[in-house]
């Protein structure tokens, strides 16, 4: 029990927070991309990307705000390659992906080598990290509770606050309705006359500002350094959970709460000396058994609702182009 | 037919060549001269026969790899975990190599055969999920490598550590090495096997009914289930089999270069394999050629870090705007036609 208190307590609930929020806003982006029907695993590359940016812009201007734009414009600029390739010219979702991914990772390091000289890591060099925001009157209300909710970075604010602000624009909003649309029934937008083209780039960029933003808070937010890959993998574990969330905001921040504590919990146990090798294993066996667990669960809808389908199919006309729209 | 081959041959080319001028922009942007970094790849991939050797050398993983995945891609499946079922393979091979004392000859092939196994197993949980409930098997197997890479790795320094050694297995014992093929290189058998293997998948994709199957449930998956394809047994042993294929590249590049376990001990080949398959359009003969290219530039890319200011991984930047400009041109022409078919990959 004792060991219990020292793991899990207010700082590690705080932790979880600020482990949460990149990959909570690196989702939120992705949730855009899957609601428009678009397989972005290309998160990952944005997001580094987005990291190295706003290194270089923070040392370059010596404003860490000035620095996240960086990022941010970094990001979209794979997010705008993104778009041209997979929505103009139709190439496949996964390859674009992952060759961004590959070009993210080849391009920061190369660039590194050439810009500081150095391989592995950007320490120093005048990195202006982001400020942390105390909320006045936080520690007088909440006492010995008031790391929850004061004290992080504006990104964490951003992250948290933007979940119900999807939940209003996916529900409440014109463009938050076409990209449900476009994603779901895309004739059916065509038929009303919606540019499925505009909303997907439309989509895609803000998926590339919010990958950004998540990236920046990465190499400017609680350390202040680059690392080669440091997004290590946070990309892909956003589309795991929208996979499973299906893009639904609320969905996505549960998952995105359950690996940040994952995260937090693992650098809780390398302090307490177990194996690191194994411990950082952790966020990843979470997302894969959440993957396995929830598609699992899933199966029933899919049959449902390719019975459903199968069901209109034969009651209506039986002239139905084959080539018509496939459930699931 | 031949116009058709010509014309997708050429578009792949003229592909590259605008990756190339891309790369050269970036070459440029790094702070180096384009020119003077081809000359000093090509000098280090093809200078003497040592460096040829060096780049056979490292087209052997590359290439087992990318048949790997072109056993996946044939059968519409993405698998991106060669990389981890590379690292599995590769350990499980090293174990069987020094901790047990077996013939000469018999050991290697005991070695492989468990690196073969390795792969597969590694492979089986995200294949069974995409074949049963179609578990989307890019993220599984992307987040497998993480686990299978820091696996190896606390096997290697926790476990298994060579004492007084780096992060590193004991080294394995002479009975379980890949002979090699020339004295002045530690080219070895494996760039046959590598051969083989990809000509043996070729000739099973063309005159096997099997393979037929496979292509089919690849590209016209409802056709092949009215044929009487079981489409989900099926994809679940083209992923099995394509893990399998990554963890002997994995135990061929332990007992026939390192002759030992290394934390990192090959980076990136699954991933370089993933992308000679593509850039091949999923065909195993092709993914010969590719795979030797992007072994050039790996073998090119170290005299690179030596003789110019610009970093190795330039040579990963030039493969992705490759395999971006490739994408572009074949799918244009493809899939011009259906909004339907091209969103295979949505779930």
């Amino acid at each position: 029990m004792e060991i219990l208190d020292k793991l899990v307590n207010v700082a590690l609930i705080a932790a979880t927070l600020r482990t949460t929020a990149p990959i909570l806003l690196v989702a939120l982006g992705g949730s855009f991309t899957t609601k428009a029907g678009i397989f972005n695993i290309g998160l990952e590359g944005q997001m580094l990307a987005g990291a190295f940016f706003a290194v270089i812009g923070s040392i370059w201007t010596g404003s860490a705000f000035a620095g996240v734009a960086c990022g941010v414009a970094a990001a979209l600029a794979f997010a705008l390659v993104f778009a041209v390739l997979v929505v103009s010219f139709r190439a496949n979702e996964v390859v674009v992906g992952l060759a961004l991914n590959i070009l993210a990772g080849g391009m920061t390091i190369s660039l590194m080598k050439a810009i500081f000289g150095t391989r592995g890591s950007i320490v120093g060099h005048g990195i202006v990290g982001l400020p942390k925001v105390q909320l006045p009157g936080a520690r007088a209300v909440l006492g010995s509770w008031a790391p929850l909710i004061s004290g992080f970075t504006p990104i964490v604010y951003v992250a948290f606050i933007a979940v119900p602000l999807l939940v209003l624009f996916y529900n409440r909003t014109r463009l938050g309705l076409y990209i449900r649309v476009v994603g779901e029934k895309p004739e059916a937008a065509e038929a009303l006359g919606i540019s499925i083209t505009r909303v997907r780039y439309t989509a895609s960029l803000l998926c590339g500002l919010l990958a950004g933003l998540a990236g920046a808070h990465l190499s400017l937010g609680y350390i202040t350094m680059f690392t080669e890959n440091m997004s290590s993998g946070r990309g892909f574990m956003a589309v795991a959970i929208l996979i499973f969330s299906n893009g639904d905001p609320l969905k996505v921040l549960w998952g995105c709460l359950l690996f940040g504590f994952a995260d937090a919990f693992s650098l809780r146990l390398q302090t307490f000396g177990y194996p690191s090798y194994l411990v950082l294993t952790v966020p990843y066996v979470v997302a894969l058994t959440a993957l396995f667990a929830l598609s699992y669960r899933a199966r029933p809808k899919i049959i449902t609702e390719t019975l459903a389908s199968m069901q209109r199919l034969l009651s209506t006309d039986k002239n139905i182009e084959p080539g018509g729209k496939h459930p699931s | 037919m031949i116009r058709d081959r010509l014309r997708e041959v050429s578009g792949q080319i003229i592909a590259i060549a605008v990756a190339l001028i891309l790369g050269a922009i970036i070459i440029l942007l790094v702070g180096e001269s384009p020119v003077r970094v081809l000359m000093t790849l090509l000098r280090g991939a093809f200078g003497d026969q040592e460096k040829i050797a060096g780049t056979l050398l490292q087209t052997t993983p590359i290439l087992i790899c990318g048949v790997a995945a072109c056993i996946g891609l044939r059968g519409g499946m993405f698998n991106v975990g060669i990389e981890g079922q590379l690292f599995l393979g590769g350990f499980a091979a090293a174990w069987v190599g020094f901790a047990f004392a077996l013939p000469p000859g018999i050991h290697m092939l005991a070695a492989l055969a468990l690196a073969v196994v390795a792969g597969a197993a590694w492979v089986a949980i995200p294949a069974y999920f995409r074949a049963r409930y179609n578990t989307n098997e890019v993220v599984s197997t992307i987040l497998s490598n993480y686990v299978a890479v820091l696996l190896t790795s606390y096997f290697t320094i926790f476990l298994f550590k060579r004492p007084g050694g780096w992060s590193e297995t004991p080294p394995i014992l002479a009975t379980a090495y890949l002979p090699e093929l020339f004295s002045f290189s530690r080219l070895n058998w494996g760039l046959v096997i590598g051969l083989v293997l990809a000509l043996g998948a070729a000739l099973i994709f063309r005159y096997t009914s099997w393979g037929y199957g496979v292509t089919m449930v690849g590209s016209a998956p409802k056709f092949a289930e009215y044929g009487g394809v079981n489409v989900k047994r099926q994809g679940f042993v083209v992923l099995l089999l394509s893990g399998a294929v990554g963890g002997l590249a994995g135990g061929i590049e332990t007992l026939g270069v390192h002759h030992r376990f290394m934390e990192g001990f090959a980076p990136g080949f699954g991933f370089d394999g993933l992308i000679a398959a593509l850039l091949a359009n999923g065909s195993p003969v092709a993914t010969i050629f590719t795979a030797l290219f992007f072994g050039a530039l790996r073998s090119g890319s170290l005299l690179l870090e030596v003789d110019t200011s610009a970093s190795r991984e330039i040579i990963t930047v030039i493969q992705a705007l490759i395999i971006l400009s490739v994408s572009a041109q074949v799918l244009v022409k493809r899939r011009g036609d259906s909004q339907a078919g091209e969103r295979r990959w949505k779930f």
